[in-house]
């Protein structure tokens, strides 16, 4: 297909997936606000800024003691976090950029899920944070990473699964690798980063829950929520939809589907790192003492494979036609 | 609701009623049931069409002083209705017309018999600014310069009249599509009982003339759709006719010309394409024969196309063949080229290059409507009972000075047709572009996007410039 077609259904893939992850976050933040101490909160804050590689307004999150004023700092970032235009990782940038993107290449993605997306685009431009936090924040962003799955759902199951699908899929699966290495890592500086340094089981029951795993970890294990044990399971767990190994295995199998691309190099490349990050996920981490240098190299693996494939198939130095 | 504020004109064609106020018989179901609906009713179907729109962005794009904006084209849900032997008529008409102004083409960049005839006078053609004077002796598959048209048509008291003819990148179709698909989910029962003819091949014969024009009769060809890129104002068009046909949808920057073969760059590398449906303008798809300042475009693309290994459909230079002036000889074109009187008529039109059209259009200038021959789109055009007189004064102040660049016509009082307001229906100034596609045979799809002038009054139909559209039912025999 045509290289700039597929490197826009990549992004789209990208961008939603983006913007779903971001969902989620806020979703369970605000979820938070209800009822969690203040140093929660604070936490969670500090964790999100430091995934989107953003510095908050104003420079660094304070929500010391008095409530009111945990609660108005988190209306402003939860507004930086969700509609600034000018946060290009927010909420709705991602979102718009996704949707540009799809605009660019609607004739290669289905009806279904154009429209799907575009509704969602329109509502989320009558919106704004006063009249979202007025009502039920968390039922907002539940409601738009609900719409965001049913976005990739309707591709699933109303696109063919040619070319076109296996861009947009390696760009939720690229994202989704990239996100969830960096979640783990923003989690683990975000430790490092507090105060005290000391370990908090409930941060580690809402890493959980970003991605839908406190059920399956308390049935595996137990009650007791360790670090590592977290780690295991959103790292190397085969069956868990959105852990690192399991985008890692869904990354192969989409590059496989596509081939090498007209720049062997590149895609032989490419091909190469993903087996080194399934590797390293499925032999070297359950037998590594040192897990977070390892967890570093694979989220360093895992922005690698971003430059490979845009070589691989859509920026390649042109040759003589075959 | 009924009919019972809406204003007849007797000077004015109505598309729903006969003079006397009685519903055309061809119009009779529609207006059966329309009466048959409540304001709720009509307030409902205008709502779901304007949703539908929306959701799906069926939009063009306009510039205004920032940036660009994505608009969502309005929509009047009420169809206008054609009768089978009308619509026979004018497809009949339309395909003479494009026949003449293809041979026209073959002729004007070939032997130009017709100016040494004295036909056509040849400074007209010289001066042209659409006369590309890079492609005389070039050849384009059995003579096709222009694969799809799209004619403007104004219907008048006694018969159809063309205004103009867009032989370079005419868009709307997709809008047809658009608006009978929009038509069908407001009316259903009514659509079904009204046995109109269906549109919706337009994108199969669309597909089949552009691979008939295949370079060589080559089978399989590959094909790809030329945009300007999504800031194109017919962007959504493009992307629904690629969907539609089949074919990538191409930027200059996607195509590489290597020896005279024209590639798209692929995710499997360089690939081959044969047909190109371009739908930027000539100024744009070459900078090596065209604009050098082209970004759009690919530069070796016209040598290919010289070199017979791309077919460029409309081929460049057609705009020579529908620019305002050149326009009052195609009545001439069918007689000299078809030895046939014309069916179609034209509208009757003032060449201010010749003194006693300019004195007349000067003398006139409060009942005429005077176009700049290089402008569309509803630019640069006065219509002068609706101007002040100090606007008049102004425009005749640039005719006397630059005659050849105007053409005038008299106002035409052409037909209205029931569209649905705020407070029930009113009729409104419609125009009609069917659209003919040539390859080896002529297609004709019995629909067209039906424009709309909105604005109460007014007779711009132009989407840029307050139309809408509505559907066109064409019945069937």
């Amino acid at each position: 297909m045509l290289s700039r077609s597929a490197q826009s259904l990549y992004w789209l893939g990208r961008y939603l997936e983006r913007a779903g992850n971001l969902s989620r976050l806020l979703q369970l933040q605000s979820e938070s606000l209800v009822d969690r101490p203040i140093r929660e909160i604070h936490f969670g804050w500090n964790r999100i800024y430091t995934y989107v590689r953003r510095d908050p307004p104003g420079g660094e999150i304070r929500l010391f003691g008095d409530e009111e004023y945990a609660l108005a700092d988190s209306f402003a970032l939860a507004d930086d976090l969700t509609f600034e235009r000018s946060n290009p990782s927010s909420v709705y940038s991602c979102f718009a950029l996704g949707r540009e993107n799809a605009r660019h290449t609607r004739h290669c993605i289905s009806p279904e899920v154009w429209t799907c997306l575009n509704t969602t685009y329109l509502r989320l431009q009558e919106q704004n944070i006063a009249s979202m936090w007025q009502y039920e924040p968390t039922a907002f962003y539940q409601g738009l990473a609900a719409d965001i799955e049913t976005f990739g759902g309707l591709a699933e199951c109303t696109m063919y699964h040619d070319d076109r699908f296996s861009f947009l899929q390696l760009g939720r699966q690229v994202e989704r690798a990239q996100g969830a290495a960096a979640l783990l890592l923003s989690q683990i500086d975000t430790v490092v980063a507090s105060s005290s340094q000391e370990f908090h089981e409930e941060d580690w029951t809402s890493l959980l829950r970003v991605f839908y795993a406190l059920e399956v970890y308390t049935h595996t294990y137990s009650v007791a929520v360790l670090p590592d044990r977290v780690m295991d399971l959103l790292v190397s767990d085969p069956l868990l939809p959105e852990s690192l190994g399991r985008s890692v295995a869904l990354i192969g199998s989409e590059i496989a589907a596509i081939g090498n691309g007209p720049y062997s190099r590149s895609g032989r490349a490419l091909q190469r790192l993903v087996g080194r990050l399934a590797a390293m996920i499925n032999y070297e981490w359950p037998d590594e003492e040192e897990r977070i240098p390892l967890l570093r190299e694979i989220s360093e693996g895992a922005e690698e494979l971003h430059f490979l494939i845009t070589e691989a198939y859509f920026d390649y130095p042109i040759q003589e036609p075959v | 609701m009924s009919f019972e504020n809406y204003a007849l004109d007797p000077a004015i064609y109505d598309e729903m009623f006969l003079a006397d106020g009685s519903p055309r018989p061809e119009a009779r179901i529609l207006y059966d049931s329309l009466i048959e609906l409540s304001t709720a009713d009509l307030a409902t179907i205008q709502g779901r069409v304007n949703r539908t729109f929306s959701n799906e962005s069926i939009s063009f794009t306009v510039y205004g002083d920032a940036e660009a904006e994505e608009r969502i084209i309005p929509v009047d849900p009420i169809p206008r209705v054609i009768k089978a032997a009308d619509w026979r008529d004018l497809s009949q008409g339309l395909e003479q017309r494009v026949r003449a102004l293809n041979n026209f083409l073959e002729d004007i960049y070939g032997p130009a018999k017709i100016i040494a005839d004295g036909v056509i006078p040849a400074d007209m053609i010289l001066e042209c600014p659409q006369f590309r004077p890079e492609m005389r002796d070039f050849s384009q598959p059995y003579g096709v310069w222009v694969a799809v048209c799209g004619t403007d048509i104004i219907r008048v008291n006694d018969g159809f009249r063309v205004l103009e003819d867009n032989l370079r990148v005419p868009s709307g179709v997709s809008y047809m599509i658009a608006n009978r698909k929009a038509a069908k989910a407001s009316l259903p029962r009514l659509y079904r009982s009204a046995h109109v003819q269906e549109v919706e091949q337009y994108g199969a014969a669309l597909q089949a003339t552009l691979r008939e024009l295949a370079p060589n009769g080559k089978p399989e060809p590959s094909l790809a759709l030329m945009t300007p890129g999504v800031y194109n104002s017919a962007y959504y068009e493009h992307m629904f006719l690629a969907r539609e046909i089949g074919a990538e949808l191409v930027e200059g920057k996607d195509l590489v010309v290597r020896d005279r073969v024209v590639y798209m760059r692929t995710t499997e590398g360089l690939k081959q394409v044969d047909v190109i449906y371009r739908r930027i303008d000539d100024d744009f798809l070459d900078p090596r024969v065209f604009r050098r300042d082209s970004l759009l475009g690919s530069p070796g693309l016209i040598e290919a196309a010289r070199a017979g290994n791309v077919t460029l459909a409309n081929a460049p230079g057609t705009g020579v063949a529908d620019d305002k002036s050149v326009y009052v000889y195609v009545p001439d074109m069918i007689r000299y080229y078809l030895s046939q009187e014309p069916i179609l008529k034209n509208v009757e039109t003032y060449l201010c290059r010749r003194p006693d059209d300019l004195e007349y259009t000067l003398d006139n200038l409060a009942n005429l409507v005077v176009k700049r021959v290089g402008e569309s789109g509803g630019y640069g055009m006065i219509i002068g009972p609706h101007a002040t007189q100090q606007e008049r004064d102004e425009y005749a102040k640039e005719v006397r000075e630059n005659p050849s660049d105007f053409i005038a016509q008299p106002v035409q009082s052409f037909s209205r047709a029931p569209c649905l307001v705020e407070n029930g229906f009113e009729p409104r100034h419609v125009d009609l572009r069917p659209f003919i596609l040539n390859g080896l045979q002529t297609r004709i799809v019995p629909g067209a996007f039906c424009r709309v002038a909105l604005r109460r009054g007014s007779l711009v139909v132009n989407s840029s410039q307050g139309g809408g559209g509505k559907d066109v039912w064409v019945l069937a025999e």
